[in-house]
């Protein structure tokens, strides 16, 4: 909402108010003011113009006046011919710097003085006009400017959605009336009414067909009107607030609507079919042609307002161009009514068409309000284009405003600001908000919000309208703190047990990222992981449209990011959710599981891939062991995403976390290989156990290595856990540390090297003990997979 | 002399005169060797003696010989000291050669800044409450009392999948939640995780991002409570020189409502460029919970009262760290999260 400053000065007294201070109150009571720009006109003096001579010499045409400026003449020459002996003109005198960044100096041009600038709109900063002087109406020679026309600030502020009053200049000035303590200059409603014959309501024929879409309907009649260019004082406040002037009808609608926030609408009488006015739905393939040249098909949830015959304007969005207003308009018929909220936005949504009238319908206008706007509207009309106002307008009134009375208990002022304002304030505070205020026997307080304050009607409301003009600056900080005898202990959130994990990764040189959950669908169903995709109905765009199933495809994109800005040691996670929708459940919320993914790059060949895959289960381990659940195990498995060959299912306590392996080629792209792994991490925390200190061994550990030599298809998974199985109690440790393949083993065969721990805790363990321990394991592996022993 | 005072002599001589570690041990071994030292050849032919000679002959050998042995052990220690006294010479590195990478990971900084947030309201009794990012309709709107057809749903364009489900477009639909389970004041609560709104990526805001919303019910709270508990978490977070304002403002889910505001870390609230000469950061949202939210979560607002607040994490990490680009901390540039 754009605001002029001098508007507001028709409504409430801002003498010694500047702009910068409007703002500051408006801004402390909630109509945020984002920018103000100033137009400083204090240093422009008005003159008298007592001579106008062409300039003799000068090629180009210049003309000398002679200026009054209050007692004093100055020469003054300049290029326009408008100021005629007579004219009262602005001057800017040597030294001063106009709006427009000019800065005046003395000159002398072909022979003679200049001392001083007649200024155009333009430069004023007032108008678009630079080709003459400014002629002024009226005005005393050496007094400022600002006496005929005060200094211009144009404030764009933020109004809420809930203060459709706010969105003209009579509601912003009632806020600053009140944040200021001046009284209002001028009543809401206007008392102006038409009288001339015949009764507005036997021209024109009015009806509403849904009254939930149209709560009213006011339609005035005035006949005789001259239709001209407006004012430039309504001219000039239009183009303040950025509406363009189009004529003296048009723009006292748009003027009263940024003044009451009321829209409005002229039609051409004559070119009203009827003349009725049926607001009503759009019917099947009626269309419009707006007063902004384009035509539109309407749709059946469209309201409308139609002649006997068609639609002649959108309701509450544009008006239509072939009832339009013209020069040649001698009759009108003003609508100002009230269209249901939801309505508007929805046509103006399906249209793209958002207009001033439909940026405040939007917000649910007060019917009464639709009055107020009519009569203020018809008043101008009546002073500025003439013509006659006709007397009993037509006025459809269905739902007519019911009266809101809210009860306060004054004292929950004090309980809910947590400071004490006196009653007497409080009170004074409603009142200049133009709310009665009835003080009832028992003491509470009987509050009738005005008429334009749809959105006061709990307790609450009035706390807030006292405290937003009180100052919220006053209201000393606090903090809570009463006796509490119920409570609930302090539990680590879900990310935050996960932090341990984010210190293993780090030191394993891995960084977090946090990458978008909504992904392309293309792209996921590319991949084959669309299966439990979520996809939004109203995507901004086909990058965004779903809801991805996996974290690593966009690890993988991180991958190729720092790939092409000369990275190649890329080493990334993420922990997030994943959306998995339920299968045959609409409507339902999808699987929401947390997920831990990480991925790293190797280099290209295959032995590469296979060393990167083993670091990625240390790192998989470290983070499940910081977490201090018991250890995975993996189990060779296929999956999306991954290489056929190189991939495993993460196993803990015989529940399948997710899956570890090196990702497929055609996932990868580019040569590099990447390993990555994705687990749900809620089962990992919930195995999570609080360490137990053990006793410390007192007896030293005799350590052994064991060279098995296995067919190649035998997993090294398998041979350890038949080791483990025949190692019973004295084995604490075994751990593979090398393979081989080569001259020293059979063909189709591999030599695993195991290094084996034992350990008594009771006594030192003898060789011979060890001995017979080591017999027991290479006879299982002996029978289980017909191994083999290399010395 | 006897053979051993002169053969002392020697001794001593050469060990003063020896500058090495090497050079004694060889004179230890040349004097004092179990076999072959000249001490102990000194005894060789010991048993052709008399008694007595013997006698005085055994004396002045241990004596040539513990006094050899404290010659070496003084001569030692000696070199021992030239040898620490020297070290700054002997052993000096360049310091200044850099180290190798420790090929380091970072934790993300808006899980860093996350964490000082909860750290901070953990501090004042907060418990850190999750929920789904895909909410209903119900918990998204219609419970924060933001009915179909409200003029405020324009300030939450959301994405829905039906018209019942939709991305949160705040964690406010966890306050609800935890009302609802909690269902027994006093409740402090903060929500943090990421929300979703349908607007076009550009430098200040994204379609998707990260909040901390706050709840409070208890009993007797006040906005004095509210702008209390922000100042003390944007003090903690930014320095005890910050300064918080409340401006009015509206959300259907408070009355009254707030915008809050922190002074501008630069120029302290005077005004400058990085304030856009306003002198106050906008930062969020706040004010006391509406009395038909806490109905909605089951709390009857005739025993209870409460306030809310929230704001974008992300927001918070561009104040503090002077990113200038929101769409830098979804990117999984190293280049970027290796700064923090």
């Amino acid at each position: 909402m754009r605001i002029s400053y001098e508007w507001l000065g028709d409504f409430v007294d801002l003498d010694g108010v500047t702009p910068k201070d409007a703002a500051d109150v408006l801004t402390r009571q909630g109509v945020e003011v984002e920018s103000l720009t100033m137009v400083d006109l204090s240093a422009i003096v008005i003159g008298k113009v007592l001579d106008q001579q062409k300039h003799p010499k000068s090629r180009n045409d210049l003309w000398i006046h002679q200026v009054d400026l209050g007692g004093r003449v100055q020469q003054i020459i300049a290029g326009a011919p408008n100021a005629v002996v007579g004219s009262l003109v602005p001057v800017a005198l040597p030294g001063t710097t106009v709006p427009n960044g000019k800065v005046v100096k003395d000159m002398n041009i072909a022979g003679y003085k200049a001392s001083g600038m007649l200024c155009s709109a333009a430069e004023l900063l007032l108008g678009d006009d630079h080709a003459g002087i400014l002629v002024l109406d009226r005005g005393t020679p050496g007094q400022p400017l600002t006496t005929v026309i005060p200094s211009q600030a144009v404030m764009e502020a933020e109004v809420t959605s809930n203060r459709p009053d706010c969105m003209g200049h009579l509601g912003i000035a009632r806020e600053l009336a009140a944040g200021l303590d001046r009284p209002m200059k001028r009543d809401f409603m206007p008392a102006f009414t038409g009288t001339a014959d015949p009764a507005g309501r036997e021209m024109v024929n009015v009806g509403i067909e849904d009254p939930d879409l149209c709560g009213r309907y006011i339609g005035g009649v005035i006949t005789g009107v001259t239709v001209g260019p407006s004012p430039d004082w309504m001219q000039r406040r239009l183009r303040a607030a950025g509406v363009r002037p189009i004529n003296n009808i048009v723009d006292i609608t748009n003027y009263v609507l940024l003044e009451y926030a009321q829209p409005l609408h002229a039609f051409d009488l004559a070119k009203l079919e009827g003349p009725a006015i049926e607001v009503r739905r759009a019917r099947g393939k009626e269309k419009l042609l707006g007063l902004d040249g384009v035509e539109r098909e309407l749709t059946a949830e469209m309201l409308v307002i139609a002649d006997a015959r068609k639609p002649v304007a959108l309701a509450g969005v544009i008006g239509g161009e072939e009832t339009a207003v013209t020069e040649a308009t001698a009759d009108i018929l003003l609508e100002s009514a009230t269209f249901s909220g939801p309505s508007v936005r929805q046509t103006s949504r399906a249209l793209g068409l958002r207009t001033e009238a439909s940026a405040r319908f939007e917000r649910a206008l007060p019917p009464e309000l639709a009055l107020a706007g009519a009569r203020r509207a018809a008043s101008l009309i009546a002073e500025i284009a003439g013509g006659q106002v006709h007397r009993d307008w037509a006025d459809v009134y269905p739902r007519p405003q019911e009266p809101v009375r809210v009860n306060i208990r004054p004292a929950l002022i004090d309980d809910v600001l947590g400071t004490h304002v006196p009653l007497e304030e409080a009170e004074a505070i409603l009142k200049r908000l133009s709310f009665h205020v009835k003080v009832r026997g028992d003491g509470e307080w009987d509050v009738l919000p005005p008429v334009f304050r749809l959105d006061v009607s709990i307790p609450e409301d009035l706390v807030e309208e006292v405290g937003r003009v009180y100052g919220y600056d006053r209201v000393p900080p606090t903090l809570p703190g009463r006796r509490h005898d119920r409570w609930t202990p302090l539990a680590p959130s879900l990310d935050r047990r996960l932090d341990e994990a984010r210190e293993v990764l780090a030191g394993a040189g891995f960084t977090e990222t946090w990458t978008p959950a909504l992904v392309s669908s293309k792209k996921l169903e590319e991949l084959r992981i669309a299966a439990h995709a979520m996809r939004v109905a109203n995507a901004l765009s086909d990058d965004m449209d779903t809801l991805r199933t996996s974290l690593l495809p966009s690890l993988v994109d991180g991958v190729a990011l720092n790939r092409d800005r000369a990275r190649d040691d890329v080493r990334i996670y993420e922990i997030a959710a994943a959306f998995l929708a339920r299968v045959g459940e609409k409507n339902a919320q999808p699987e929401e599981p947390l997920r831990l993914a990480a991925v790293a790059t190797a280099g290209p060949s295959g032995a590469a891939g296979e060393k990167a895959f083993r670091e990625m289960k240390s790192v998989l381990d470290g983070c499940v062991a910081s977490l201090h659940a018991p250890a995975c195990t993996y189990q060779r498995a296929a999956a999306q995403l991954f290489h056929p060959g190189r991939c495993a299912a993460v196993v803990l306590d015989g529940r399948q976390l997710g899956y570890l392996g090196e990702l497929h080629p055609t996932v990868v792209g580019g040569t590099g290989r990447v390993v990555a792994f994705e687990i749900d991490v809620e089962p990992v925390l919930a195995a999570s156990r609080t360490p137990r200190a053990q006793p410390l061994a007192r007896y030293p550990a005799v350590a052994r290595d064991l060279a098995v030599v296995v067919e190649e298809t035998v997993a090294a998974g398998a041979v350890l856990q038949a080791i483990k199985e025949s190692g019973g109690e004295l084995l604490e440790q075994a751990r593979a540390f090398d393979e081989y393949h080569g001259a020293q083993v059979p063909e189709g065969h591999k030599s695993i090297a195991f290094t084996l721990t034992f350990r008594s805790p009771e006594r030192t363990l003898t060789d011979a003990k060890v001995d017979e321990v080591m017999s027991e394991i290479k006879l299982g592996l002996e029978k289980r997979h017909r191994a083999r022993f290399r010395e | 002399m006897s053979d051993a005072a002169s053969l002392t002599g020697h001794a001593l001589e050469a060990i003063g005169q020896a500058q090495t570690e090497d050079a004694l041990a060889k004179i230890e071994l040349e004097y004092l060797g179990r076999r072959s030292g000249l001490v102990s050849t000194l005894l060789s032919n010991i048993g052709s003696l008399r008694a007595e000679e013997k006698a005085a002959l055994g004396k002045a050998a241990n004596e040539a010989k513990r006094a050899i042995e404290s010659a070496l052990a003084a001569r030692r220690a000696e070199l021992e000291q030239a040898r620490l006294a020297d070290l700054a010479e002997t052993e000096a590195i360049d310091v200044t050669f850099p180290g190798p990478p420790l090929g380091r990971g970072r934790i993300h900084v808006l899980t860093q800044t996350r964490r000082q947030i909860e750290t901070v309201l953990e501090s004042l009794g907060y418990q850190v409450e999750l929920g789904p990012e895909v909410e209903t309709e119900w918990y998204n709107f219609e419970a924060l009392n933001i009915p179909a057809g409200h003029p405020a749903r324009e300030d939450w364009d959301s994405f829905y999948f039906s018209p019942e489900l939709l991305l949160r477009a705040h964690t406010s639909p966890v306050q609800i939640r935890a009302m609802q389970r909690i269902k027994e004041p006093p409740i402090y609560i903060i929500t943090p995780g990421r929300v979703y709104r349908r607007d076009a990526p550009e430098a200040t805001r994204l379609p998707y991002f990260s909040q901390v919303e706050g709840l409070a019910v208890d009993k007797g709270l006040t906005v004095g409570d509210m702008k209390g508990t922000l100042l003390y978490m944007i003090q903690s977070l930014y320095g005890p020189d910050r300064k918080v304002r409340v401006r009015p403002s509206y959300f259907p889910f408070t009355e009254p409502s707030f915008e809050f505001d922190v002074s501008c870390g630069i120029c302290g609230g005077m005004g400058c460029k990085s304030c856009r000469h306003k002198g106050w950061l906008e930062v969020g949202g706040c004010g006391m919970v509406h009395p038909q939210v806490l109905r909605n979560g089951g709390i009857d607002p005739s025993l209870w009262n409460g306030y809310a607040w929230g704001f974008g994490i992300e927001r918070m990490a561009m104040l503090k760290h002077d990113v200038d680009d929101i769409r830098m901390f979804y990117e999984p540039d190293l280049r970027f999260l290796e700064q923090f």
